[in-house]
């Protein structure tokens, strides 16, 4: 359909739109208008994503004077993709309706792991030996040795890359990693260099937060975007932690050994380049033309060709001072004794006893005091290793890791003086028994990272299905918003069934409170609230726990029992493992049983990778329930230093973040059960605690203007029974344009009727 | 014995004299063939083999076996065929002399194999049957014990459930029990410490289908390095192992014995399957990707010990297997289901048979090409919000069901649900009585032919019979779910549902036998009509019995079976006036009617 507001003309890909996508549509015209920044709450299953795309893209063709860049975040890959396939939905309706004048170019970008086509390189295990395999194919130098020696292997992709040189362009279009791929296969280019070259001149930019976010990364890839951007931060309820987690670094016992590998390889390295030096001028002047280069200033980053780049500085750009290499450090052997001392006064504060906790400040005094390495020579450790290993021609990256943990760690330790917290633990707090010291550097203040963002872009929009208490995100990014709403959701009918389950069948109560987790009645409850409601419930049911040693314990207890039996009678179990590939298989797997009929049981993890980002829509998940309340560890020392900052910098409780934290991630958990109108689940929160208002007050509106008061404090037979009429509640036809006057699905008619009388006049 | 035929390396001579060519000699039905070896040889022979007489030479005397063919026919004309051992030679004369006596008495032929050559598997077949489903016991019990029926008879209308199992197969996928294997508990003597485990087809299938290092080993060392039990010993020594949960155990056992390593050792071809499958999975679920994607976690980076990530211990040690992971596996391999078509008791041929059937899933995966469109496809079908756009229709599969009276009974409550039918039933009953009677009217007029009645006509009958029984259980009732039947006492309703099947199968085999051309046939009209109404007697009293106010309810549900009886009495009596009067008028010899 396409309708008007006020003087943008929008392209919306279907033929109904609800009425809250039309609203947060207008509200995001005005942010636009405005050239501020907004935030923008709206319930999942509303349809965020596809309202969000299609109003900007549409103002982009609305202004086509003044073309604005879109650059959308997502917090991972497949969130990318899928935001990309609702784009290429939106671009073929624009296309037919306008023509080639609405064709954009978008892209996904991702690292050489997932776009790389060159089969060798790909032979990598993990994603840093193929980012080392790669520099090995096409560093500057390699290329010009290749030139000498036949032997060595360059990667022909790449090779072609750089032939076609200023004609390696992409045509407009929509494209996935996966595409591009199949793109850069088809013509011989690289995918990854030809997906980084296109960022400058594409119309939409879909990639992860880190690109913006970290300063690692955002260094290389986002330097080069326009103010005109707008940039969209999806399912940013846990932005604040991207944040302060850019920032944070750490070093532990192996990280030391390995750095200390790593300076003997370099100290060789330069001992290696003097000696042939002296037969070779070419190689004698390396060094030397390095350190010239120093001396100048870091007029570094800029004309390094695209092959030659690592990760960027881990503090941000506009913390780094414009100045030159302190003195001390210019001449490569000088720069390997610091670090070699840097690296003993980081190994005797790591043979502690007790927890420390220290700021950077009087950190770097006493490294100054003890090791004599100043504050400012710290800050340029980074630059200064990098520069070093690009003057020895260092291609495998990957294996110089914990030296280049090392120099992050001393850049910002050196950078920032306030805002971090330096804690030395002797071993975990979970794991008493086992030593392992570890010295964290963590950053507690979520603005920083973010700041550079809010700055250069002239609009940024902070979204997502869970965002309350909504006030409370401007304060910890420390930004002023133009627009800050809350959307509620209009309901054709009662779509989602929240319950709290308090109580066993037996009476008695159920909860992961610490004294009650091990508790065999809790664990027997739980066990047969599955059991019931497996039987009862058709196609997809999943379930959160609180942590993998609690899911690990639990699950071994009902196998045990025999009520892992008595479930696997009626469903499939698939669980979510700490191996990344074994968990995406099973996902993929109860996909399939959902899709063949067979049922399935997913068991997860709050906070975990699947509750980040997967979604349970449709017959994938028909119920949620969530095990206990998802709070943190609270004895962990790095929350106890933020949630001090907080008090001290915010004036927030301790209890109410974490308890808005825990309720976040229990929202965000159950919130994935919906996906449209049409779709319809049940979440069930099995814990006695979410009875107490002060918790449950804590939930998005959404899902408590749902909650009666009668399911507040359920027994898993009572919980049964309205499961049961819920489901053939839902199994009933209804009337998807909404009833008694409350419109839940609007046509073009009923937009063109509203304009005329007022956005107020809709009746939700 | 059709089809059959013997195939053995001869040496074709002429005469006694000739040295003889060597070739093939292939025997079937009603020919023999001899090829040689050298195609350009002119020694081919092909003759018929009606009225063939052969002598041969005794085994133990001096002579090579010989066998001669003289086939009449030709005049008396002799082939000498010298076979390679006696053996062979008396394959191929059993051969023929069972093909020379098939030709002389097909009819006694046909009888053998229907009652005496009935072979054990399908007498297992129809025991099986009978245990499975008790009504059908009872009809057995009722009808074939009384002498009613016939054993044959009785199961030859119910050929299609004989062959049923070999048609369900090739149609659908058996599936696999949810149940986990190492769910398989040992019993124990309760005196000594020896365990006993009982290792079914099926759970040595699962065993192999999710672990396939387990599988190859046991293709490398059954049964050339061990028997196939030690195997299974050493197997489940390996389970207890890891059930312990006592790595160092492991690794110190897994040190001595070789073998016993392999299976504690973590499963390469599995590791290898996952890296292949990882590629082909869905992107917008792919975290695998997010991983090479996140370099705020690069090494040391980010934050580790916030008690957001929580610890679990180090999983890094090869002899640990968690159950996390066995669930995972064992939900991936019910969920592929049996993807072999073999049904061998032999172990050795079932872990070969998933090897193949793996390597060929392998080979497939290098033409992804289609799988990826598919996927892409999926992807942007999902991408669009459903009730904002027009209603997708998606293709439909065929149900496949295993018990349709389940299905005919959970199907009823829509037939209700048309207005109308209730109506239109009667008008069924009496057209499909009407086909029924046109069709004997053509058989009458046209002879014989195959099969005796046409198949739509007694579908026909058939189907409305069951219709009328079911409706009327639903119809009476003033809550379509509340079934009349149900109202009945228990007794009354068992009968009506026996006599109702029992007046399924009368009729049927009365009809069958019409026109009825032998003796045989004719006691067995006789046999079928006492039966029937003994049957109808006793539907009468059952009418009488029943209480005054379910009495009509209850006669309204016997009407139809009685007026299926009342037909085939009238037929019967016709038949039998027609009978008589011509026998009296005069002979018609081949007894047609």
């Amino acid at each position: 359909m396409i309708f008007k507001i006020e003087d943008v003309t929008v392209y919306f890909p279907y033929d109904n739109i609800y009425p809250e996508q039309y609203e947060y549509m207008v509200e995001l015209k005005r942010t636009l208008d405005a050239k501020g920044h907004c935030l923008l709450e709206m319930p999942t299953g509303t349809g965020k994503t596809i309202a969000l795309l299609s109003l900007i893209t549409s103002y982009r063709l609305s202004r086509p004077d003044s073309p604005i860049k879109l650059v959308y975040c997502t917090r991972t890959v497949h969130e990318m993709e899928k935001t990309l396939a609702e784009l290429k939905v939106l671009h073929d309706y624009q296309v037919l309706h306008l023509g080639t004048q609405a064709k954009i170019l978008a892209i996904g970008l991702s690292s050489r792991k997932n776009l790389c086509v060159n089969t060798k390189v790909l032979a990598a295990e993990n994603r840093d030996s193929v980012d080392a395999a790669c520099r090995k194919r096409t560093a500057s130098w390699v290329r010009a040795l290749s030139t000498e020696n036949p032997n060595i292997e360059l990667c022909d992709y790449f090779e072609n890359y750089e032939k076609a040189a200023e004609n390696a362009l992409l045509p407009p279009g929509v494209y996935t990693l996966e595409d591009l791929r199949a793109f850069g296969k088809n013509r011989g280019w690289c995918p990854y260099f030809l997906a980084r070259h296109m960022v400058q001149f594409a119309n939409v930019i879909v990639y992860s937060y880190q690109y913006l976010l970290d300063p690692k990364v955002a260094g290389i890839i986002s330097k080069e975007l326009q103010k005109e951007s707008v940039v969209v931060f999806d399912e940013a309820h846990n932005i604040d932690n991207v944040c302060i987690e850019a920032l944070s670094v750490s070093v532990r016992r192996v990280t030391l050994e390995g750095a200390n590998r790593n300076l003997n390889k370099i100290r060789e390295e330069i001992d290696s380049v003097q000696l042939v030096g002296r037969s070779k001028a070419t190689d004698a002047g390396r060094l030397r033309a390095e350190y010239n280069r120093l001396v100048e200033g870091l007029a570094l980053r800029g004309d390094l060709s695209g092959g030659d780049q690592w990760l960027a500085n881990p503090a941000l750009p506009h913390d780094i001072l414009k100045e030159a290499v302190p003195g001390n450090i210019r001449r490569a052997e000088h720069f390997v004794h610091v670090l070699r001392r840097l690296l003993q006064y980081l190994g005797v504060r790591l043979d502690t006893e007790n927890v420390e906790k220290e700021s950077p400040v009087s950190f770097v005094s006493s490294l100054n005091s003890q090791a004599g390495i100043e504050q400012k020579t710290l800050k340029f450790c980074y630059d200064r290793l990098q520069s070093l290993m690009l003057t020895l021609e260092i291609t495998d990256t990957d294996e110089f890791l914990p030296i280049q943990t090392v120099c992050d760690f001393a850049t910002l330790v050196g950078t920032y003086a306030r805002g971090f917290s330096i804690i030395i633990e002797p071993y975990d707090e979970r794991m008493p028994h086992i030593p392992d010291p570890i010295l964290q550097l963590s950053c507690h203040d979520a603005s920083l990272a973010i700041k550079p963002v809010f700055d250069r872009f002239q609009s940024v929009v902070i979204t997502s299905g869970t965002l309350s208490p909504i006030d409370l995100y401007p304060r910890l990014l420390s930004f002023t918003p133009v627009v800050s709403r809350s959307f509620k959701m209009s309901m054709t009918r009662d779509c989602i069934c929240p319950m709290v389950l308090t109580r066993g069948s037996d009476q008695l109560p159920v909860s992961t409170k610490f004294d009650m987790r091990s508790d065999p009645g809790v664990v027997r409850n739980y066990g047969k609230l599955l059991v019931e409601m497996v039987s009862i419930v058709p196609d997809g049911v999943v379930c959160f726990f609180v942590s993998y040693s609690y899911m690990d314990g639990i699950i071994a207890t009902w196998n045990e029992t025999g009520i892992l039996k008595e479930i696997m009678q009626q469903k499939l179990v698939f669980i979510e493992t700490q191996d990344v590939v074994e968990t995406t298989l099973a996902l993929d797997n109860y996909r399939r049983a959902c899709d063949c009929g067979r049922g399935a049981v997913f068991f997860s993890v709050a906070r975990g990778k699947v509750a980040e980002g997967i979604d349970f829509d449709r017959h994938y998940g028909r119920l949620v329930v969530m095990y206990g309340v998802p709070f943190q560890y609270t004895l962990s020392k790095i929350l106890l230093a933020r949630l001090e900052y907080l008090r001290d910098t915010f004036q927030i409780k301790e209890g109410d973040f974490l308890t808005f934290d825990a309720l976040r991630q229990a929202a965000q958990c159950v919130g994935r059960v919906i996906r449209s109108k049409a779709d319809y689940g049940m979440m069930i929160f099995a814990d006695k605690r979410y009875s107490r208002h002060d918790k449950r007050s804590k939930l998005p509106g959404w899902i408590l203007s749902h909650l009666r008061d009668a399911h507040l404090n359920l027994s898993t037979d009572m919980a049964i029974h309205i499961a049961r009429e819920f489901l053939r509640k839902m199994a009933q036809p209804y009337d998807k344009t909404g009833t008694m006057g409350r419109k839940t699905l609007l046509t073009q008619e009923d937009l063109e009727k509203m304009a005329e009388t007022g956005v107020q006049d809709m009746a939700y | 014995m059709a089809g059959e035929q013997v195939e053995k390396r001869v040496k074709y001579k002429s005469s006694v004299k000739d040295p003889g060519t060597p070739g093939f000699l292939r025997i079937k039905e009603g020919m023999l063939l001899f090829v040689p070896n050298d195609p350009k040889s002119d020694s081919k022979l092909k003759v018929q083999t009606q009225n063939i007489t052969q002598k041969f030479t005794k085994e133990g005397s001096n002579k090579p076996p010989w066998l001669n063919l003289t086939i009449k026919q030709l005049l008396g004309r002799s082939h000498i065929f010298e076979f390679e051992n006696y053996p062979d030679m008396h394959a191929c004369r059993d051969f023929i002399t069972a093909l020379g006596k098939s030709d002389e008495e097909p009819k006694k032929a046909a009888v053998l194999t229907s009652t005496e050559q009935l072979s054990i598997k399908e007498l297992e077949i129809r025991f099986k049957l009978l245990r499975e489903n008790s009504e059908l016991q009872r009809l057995h019990k009722q009808f074939v014990e009384s002498k009613v029926l016939t054993e044959d008879e009785f199961w030859a209308t119910r050929k299609k459930l004989l062959g049923k199992d070999s048609i369900r197969k090739s149609k659908q996928q058996l599936g696999l029990k949810s149940m986990m294997v190492s769910g398989i508990k040992p019993s124990t003597d309760g005196r000594t410490n020896r365990v006993t485990f009982n290792l079914t087809p099926e759970i040595i299938f699962q065993i192999f289908a999710e672990k396939p290092a387990v599988r190859q080993a046991f293709i490398n060392y059954v049964p050339s390095k061990m028997t196939e039990k030690d195997f299974w010993t050493k197997y489940f020594r390996a389970e207890y192992l890891y059930s312990t949960k006592n790595t160092a155990v492991a690794a110190a056992e897994a040190a001595e014995d070789e073998e016993l390593a392999v299976f504690l050792k973590p499963d390469e071809i599995l590791a290898r399957e996952t890296r292949q499958k990882i590629r082909r999975v869905d992107p917008t679920l792919d975290m695998e990707a997010d991983e090479g994607d996140d370099y705020s976690h690069l090494m040391d980076h980010g934050i580790q010990r916030d008690g957001t990530m929580d610890v679990v211990e180090p999983q890094n040690d090869q002899f640990k297997r968690s159950l996390l992971q066995d669930l995972n596996r064992h939900a991936a391999v019910v969920l592929e289901g049996r993807s072999i078509d073999v049904d061998s008791e032999d172990t050795r041929i079932v872990a070969e048979a998933l090897t193949r059937v793996k390597q060929v899933s392998k080979g497939d995966g290098e033409t992804t090409k289609d799988a990826n469109q598919e996927r892409l496809e999926r992807m942007s079908r999902v991408a669009g919000m459903e009730d904002l756009q027009a209603p997708q229709n998606f293709p439909l599969a065929p149900l496949s069901i295993k018990d349709p009276r389940d299905y005919f009974e959970s199907q009823q409550g829509n037939v209700v649900n048309v207005p109308g039918v209730a109506k239109g039933l009667k008008r069924n009953v009496h057209e499909a009585y009407g086909l029924l009677k046109e069709s004997i009217v053509e058989i009458r007029a046209t002879g014989l032919s195959d099969p005796l009645i046409k198949p739509e006509v007694s579908f026909e009958v058939f189907s409305s019979l069951t219709r009328t029984i079911s409706t009327a259980k639903n119809i009476i009732g003033k809550n379509p779910r509340e079934c009349f039947l149900d109202r009945l006492p228990k007794s009354t309703k068992d009968e009506v549902l026996h006599h109702w099947t029992s007046i399924q199968e009368l009729p049927r085999h009365f009809w069958s036998s019409y026109p009825i051309t032998t003796p045989y046939l004719h006691t067995k009209v006789g046999k079928l009509k006492d039966a029937m109404s003994n049957t109808y007697s006793k539907l009468d009293a059952m009418k009488e019995s029943v209480q005054s106010d379910l009495r009509h309810q209850v006669s309204l549900l016997v009407r139809p079976m009685q007026q299926a009886l009342d037909a085939a009495f009238q037929h019967y009596e016709a038949d039998l006036q027609r009978r008589t009067a011509k026998s009296s008028g005069g002979e018609r010899p081949n007894g047609y009617v």
